[in-house]
């Protein structure tokens, strides 16, 4: 019987791997594996994760396939202990919903088909996307793009792909 | 009178707290250590700059404004060993001039004590904390005793970042750590691995759960985790008295009893527990003359990246950087702009996080991205720049309209930074530039200006209607209430501030121990 999920089961086993819905079971996996089995999102809605995927993935190619978007909804549920880095950047853990809801609605209703998402990325860059609502789109793309290089090259699969030593005092069990 | 539960409370078990729980228990007193967050331990510190955000401060979060915020999320931790667990390790003494800014500058505010009067206390501390260095090659250094270890060893980076200090007529030295270099009081020496931010488990940096935390236990203090201090109370009988802590843990709000009660909860928890210590009759401690909170700082800083054509390796070495430059140290008033300012060269860095060389080219996704981060992981050299913040009345630490769910008001910041401090900052940094140039680098490009270090808010002097405590830190208008840490600083240099602070908490401990 898979264990029912809670937030105190979050954070008692560390947020980098979680409770995720697969196809409506709750099953202990990294965001890679969550990804790769179609999860069933928290927080955001499955349109929404989709958004943050492909632009994620338009920024640091990999991302999407490294568990982005079930990531982000997995620190999301955190609520105070989340790992995103947008607390870094002023994005105040009470506010990371808002901001990663605000910032897929933007895709979804701004990014059309008869553009590449690079170049709607290279758009946000320079804030020249008409209709944007919310935090300002270059800032978005700075703190998503933050969050998929966490994801593609901060483990120690990614430091592989960039032939660098990882050099592990204590390796995280999982790898993010 | 309510009896004791302890001869000393100390508030917060970081960098101060647990090197005052061990000078204080060794000379025999009885210490309880209420510290905020939870209990961690060296083997806790998993190798990760993901997993590394779990040591931070979370909640509650403490709101900020102003142009040039001090950035609390990122420089401030919680639990055993506060932000100095997994602090870089980069140990400095603030030089002769950093004390006497208003009366050298007519800027700012002077200290109650001088270089002098430190000078032991640094040379004691960084006997007992284990430092690397070669105190001959800092031609800079103010007067003290040489290192007790050599420096670091010298990898590919540094010694070809050192080659555009030489070109441009700059010297280099390397830079002094709380690392060990070799095996020191049964701590092993460094790995390179540049996993400093995480946090050092082998315990080869000398954060306080490598040094002061057994020292405090095997002495007797006890630690309290996840007891979270929310105001200081008067004896009703006598006010100048400070009689006990009120903190809440488990949900239930418990108070403990104190001779002296020392408050080390960094600089703006320290502030927010002082500040909401007010009560209908009393000002806060410290605020009679409305200078609590007032004169926060934080160091303006900024990183200069180049990539070269010959392999730098730059994951090889430690966070903090290998070598050190002050050429500009004591040159406050050179045109330009006002302020200290130095640099740490060659940094051990990580392509990801936000420190990263990642992070810091936005310009760069899409295909391009992970040919130019392979690129960047052999051929990269980085440098930063810290520069003094003048300090201000108007950068101030206050209550904000918000409380979490137990009513404790959380804290609010504010800090801009003044105009002559922006502009020594920006000179430094296009200076910076010409350097990694010098170098050899075949593009140079500049990190954002951020906030490094928070000081300031408590500060210490010898004028009661001027500053918050007298020269050991213990608050004006009480008689048995200090603060300790950097919120104590009336001004801040451009060095790093943990080996100041130290100094300071020992020469507080001396001076509390010594009180019959
Ligand atoms: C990433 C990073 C790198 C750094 N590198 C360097 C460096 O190389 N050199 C250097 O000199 N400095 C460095 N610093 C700064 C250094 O860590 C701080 O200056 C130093 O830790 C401050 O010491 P402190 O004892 O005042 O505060 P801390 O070490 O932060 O300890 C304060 C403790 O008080 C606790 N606390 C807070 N509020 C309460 C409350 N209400 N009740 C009970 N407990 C409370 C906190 O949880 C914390 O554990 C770095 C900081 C960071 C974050
Ligand atoms: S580089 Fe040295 S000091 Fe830093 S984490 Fe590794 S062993 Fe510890």
């Amino acid at each position: 019987m898979p264990e029912p999920l809670s937030r105190r089961h979050l954070l008692a086993r560390g947020t980098a791997a979680g409770f995720f819905v697969v196809a409506g079971e709750c099953l202990w996996l990294t965001p890679q594996e969550a990804e790769a089995r179609v999860f069933e999102p928290q927080i955001l809605s499955p349109q929404q994760c989709k958004a943050l995927s492909m632009l994620g993935d338009a920024l640091v190619p990999g991302a999407a396939a490294a568990g982005l978007s079930a990531y982000i909804d997995l620190q999301l549920q955190a609520g105070d202990e989340s790992l995103l880095i947008g607390k870094y950047l002023g994005v105040d853990t009470s506010a990371q919903t808002g901001f990663y809801r605000a910032a897929a609605d933007n895709v979804m209703s701004l990014a059309d088909e008869s553009i590449s998402m690079h170049t709607f990325a290279t758009s946000m860059a320079t804030d020249a996307v008409s209709g944007w609502a919310g935090p300002p789109a270059s800032y978005v793309l700075f703190v998503l793009r933050a969050d998929a290089l966490d994801v593609t090259y901060g483990t120690p699969e990614g430091f592989e792909k960039l032939g660098i030593p990882y050099m592990a005092q204590i390796k995280p069990d999982k790898p993010w | 009178m309510v009896s004791k539960d302890c001869d000393v409370i100390i508030v917060g078990a970081g960098a101060a707290g647990l090197t005052l729980a061990a000078r204080l228990a060794e000379g025999g007193k009885s210490v309880s250590v209420l510290e905020a967050g939870p209990e961690r331990k060296l083997g806790d510190l998993i190798s990760s700059q993901i997993w590394a955000r779990k040591l931070k401060w979370s909640e509650p979060a403490v709101s900020e404004s102003g142009d040039h915020k001090i950035g609390h999320a990122f420089n401030a931790g919680t639990g055993t060993g506060g932000s100095a667990l997994h602090h870089y390790g980069v140990w400095l003494r603030m030089h002769e001039g950093d004390f006497s800014l208003n009366s050298d500058h007519g800027l700012g505010l002077d200290w109650p004590l001088s270089y002098a009067d430190l000078a032991p206390y640094y040379d004691q501390v960084q006997a007992e904390v284990g430092l690397s260095g070669d105190s001959k090659q800092e031609r800079w250094r103010p007067q003290g005793a040489p290192y007790p270890m050599p420096p670091m060893p010298l990898f590919a980076q540094s010694r070809v970042l050192a080659k555009g200090f030489e070109k441009m007529g700059r010297h280099t030295a390397p830079l002094p750590l709380a690392i060990n270099s070799e095996p020191y009081k049964g701590r092993q020496a460094c790995h390179y691995d540049g996993w400093c931010d995480s946090g050092c488990s082998i315990g080869a940096l000398g954060n306080p759960l490598a040094v002061w935390l057994p020292r405090a236990q095997t002495a007797g203090a006890r630690i309290e985790h996840n007891a979270r201090v929310s105001r200081v109370i008067r004896d009703p009988q006598s006010p100048q008295r400070i009689e006990c802590v009120e903190y809440i843990q488990g949900g239930e709000s418990r108070s403990m009893y104190a001779e002296h009660i020392i408050v080390a909860a960094f600089t703006v928890q320290s502030v927010r527990i002082l500040l909401s210590s007010a009560t209908e009759r009393y000002a806060a401690p410290g605020n009679h003359s409305d200078k609590l909170g007032r004169y926060l700082m934080t160091h303006p800083a900024g990183t200069v990246f180049g990539l070269f054509d010959q392999e730098m390796f730059p994951h090889q070495g430690v966070t903090a950087g290998q070598l050190l430059n002050h050429d500009d140290y004591d040159k406050k008033d050179a045109p330009g702009g006002f302020g200290s300012s130095q640099w740490m060269i060659g940094h051990a860095i990580k392509p990801h996080d936000l420190l990263g060389y990642g992070t810091n080219r936005p310009d760069i996704f899409g295909a391009e991205l992970e040919p130019w981060l392979k690129k960047a992981s052999r051929h990269l050299g980085n440098m930063t720049l810290v520069c003094e913040d003048i300090p201000l009345p108007e950068n101030r630490i206050t209550l904000s309209d918000r409380a979490d769910s137990d009513g404790i008001a959380h804290a609010h910041a504010h800090h801009d930074l003044g105009p002559s401090a922006a502009a020594r900052c920006a000179q430094r940094m296009s200076e910076g530039a010409e350097i990694m140039r010098a170098a050899g680098a075949s593009e140079v490009w500049s990190g954002p200006r951020i906030g490094q270090h928070h000081m300031g808010g408590a500060v210490m002097g010898s004028d009661p209607a001027e500053s918050v405590t007298d020269a050991f830190g213990r608050v004006h208008d009480t008689d048995n209430l200090y603060v300790s840490g950097p919120a104590l600083f009336p001004s801040s240099g451009a060095v790093n501030p943990t080996f100041t602070l130290t100094a300071l908490a020992s020469r507080q401990a001396d001076h509390i121990l010594a009180i019959k």
